[in-house]
């Protein structure tokens, strides 16, 4: 064999070892919690697209806010609006894990991600804490922060003339597949 | 293969897990989909607008106008005189169907409504106008001491086609074409024409001037052959969406908050700056998902 065969035949044995260590979603499940006085309600989305690659411990994951809704449609239109998603359609974290992470365990995992998260237009360094989990489909991802409003320069809506609070608290559950080779 | 060419492949090969894993290319989930907010509520003022509820929603409305504010200040602008009230419930039962049931304080009227999506205006203008179907029957159940109506004679009756486009992120517009029908008309002098059945043409507009605030208006004129003494119905509101409600404070000429009386019985005249006081409160409910 030909030395340039040889390396081309190890390129495609890299890439399929790092698949094997890739685990995807486009169904995960982000889940924000708002408050005003008196009043509290939340936005749901089934549609979480995320990635974690366990070779390099990349983080990624993003939402099309526009998938979000409250259960009433009014309420929806009016969050559309604040978080301009015409302009900016997406949530979005690009990280790493920080934390190490067991893949031949069974056991819930608490783990840490670092990285930027991205939200009207507006970047800022975060760090969440979730946990991670290998199941027989892949890996089982929850994780939660608090997202501060003024953050990310999104003027709180008001309901009712009082204004939203200013801590939204964001969950995130996905079921990440591994990659097919 | 040359071996000078041996570092370039070694660094393709350090560097093609980071091309591989780079972020991934962000994709829209929804890729169209429907304008929102053509009108902030399912009523401009009087007359009803293209928008509808989405499924499991319920929209509870207290609609009100006072007299004509030209009784002046002995009247309080017409505060001071009796009010017409409309208590209504509007319910989505899919994202395309409404259903309602008002009374209005006037005749102690009755009405069933229904609404039905026909066409969404698109994003992508794919369908550039949003076209809804409204029928509402009419049940006057008052105590009438002179006649002695049978259920048939007290209905009243309304269809129109509400078609309509939102320009802009500021102005939507709405025109309406309706006939309405009275199986019973009272006339005033027995050499009055009698028309039971009206034509019309709603015109009705939006604009949005911040996040909270709008203008609107509504017209409404009669083509065709109409009742005398009657006139076409205008109003202007100012509107307030405060997020779960809608306020609307306005000035109309007409007396009615159903489209069938608007058209066959406003007998107030524009011209003559002959409006009245009112507000309606719009207060939107979510039944589970």
């Amino acid at each position: 064999m030909r030395l340039s065969n040889t390396l081309l035949l190890s390129m495609l044995l890299c890439v399929g070892t790092l698949n094997a260590q890739t685990f995807q979603t486009e169904s995960g499940t982000a889940v924000f919690h708002s408050q005003v006085p008196l009043h509290s309600f939340s936005g749901t989305s089934d549609h979480l697209i995320g990635m974690i690659n366990l070779d390099d411990n990349s983080v990624d994951f993003y939402l099309d806010l526009e998938t979000l809704e409250t259960g009433i449609g009014k309420r929806d239109r009016d969050m559309r609006e604040t978080l301009e998603t015409e302009e900016f359609p997406f949530a979005e974290f690009f990280g790493e894990l920080t934390s190490e992470f067991d893949i031949n365990s069974d056991a819930e995992q608490p783990v840490t991600a670092s990285g930027k998260f991205t939200i009207h237009g507006v970047e800022n360094d975060i760090e969440v804490e979730g946990t991670l989990q290998k199941t027989n489909e892949g890996l089982l991802l929850k994780a939660d922060w608090i997202l501060l409003l003024k953050d990310y320069d999104i003027e709180p809506p008001s309901l009712l003339f009082v204004k939203v609070d200013q801590e939204q608290k964001i969950e995130i559950e996905a079921l990440l597949k591994p990659v097919d080779n | 293969m040359p071996l000078k060419k041996l570092p370039l492949l070694f660094s393709l090969l350090i560097l093609l897990p980071h091309l591989l894993f780079a972020q991934m290319e962000r994709k829209r989930t929804v890729q169209d989909g429907p304008v929102e907010d053509i009108f902030l509520s399912g009523s401009l003022i009087g007359m009803s607008t293209v928008s509808a509820l989405p499924q499991r929603n319920m929209n509870t409305m207290v609609m009100h106008n006072f007299g004509l504010i030209s009784g002046g200040i002995n009247d309080f602008f017409g505060i001071d005189v009796g009010a017409t009230v409309r208590l209504g419930i509007d319910y989505g039962l899919t994202d395309k169907l409404d259903i309602g049931i008002g009374r209005t304080s006037r005749e102690n009227m009755v009405d069933l409504r229904l609404k039905y999506l026909l066409l969404q205006q698109l994003k992508s203008d794919k369908v550039p106008f949003q076209i809804a179907l409204k029928g509402d029957i009419g049940i006057n159940t008052e105590r009438e001491n002179r006649f002695d109506f049978t259920f048939k004679e007290r209905l009243n009756f309304l269809g129109s086609v509400m078609i309509a486009r939102k320009f802009n992120n500021q102005f939507s517009l709405q025109l309406a074409p309706m006939i309405s029908h009275f199986n019973t008309v009272v006339l005033e002098n027995s050499t009055d024409e009698l028309n039971h059945t009206i034509f019309g043409i709603g015109i009705g507009g939006r604009y949005k001037w911040s996040q909270r605030n709008s203008v609107a208006f509504e017209y409404l004129p009669v083509i065709g052959e109409r009742n005398l003494g009657t006139k076409n119905h205008a109003a202007v509101s100012y509107e307030i969406d405060t997020g779960g409600h809608v306020f609307q404070i306005f000035l109309m000429s007409g007396q009615w908050f159903t489209e069938q009386h608007l058209l066959a019985r406003t007998d107030t005249n524009i011209s003559d700056l002959e409006f009245r006081i009112g507000f309606n409160i719009n207060r939107l409910f979510s039944l589970g998902k």
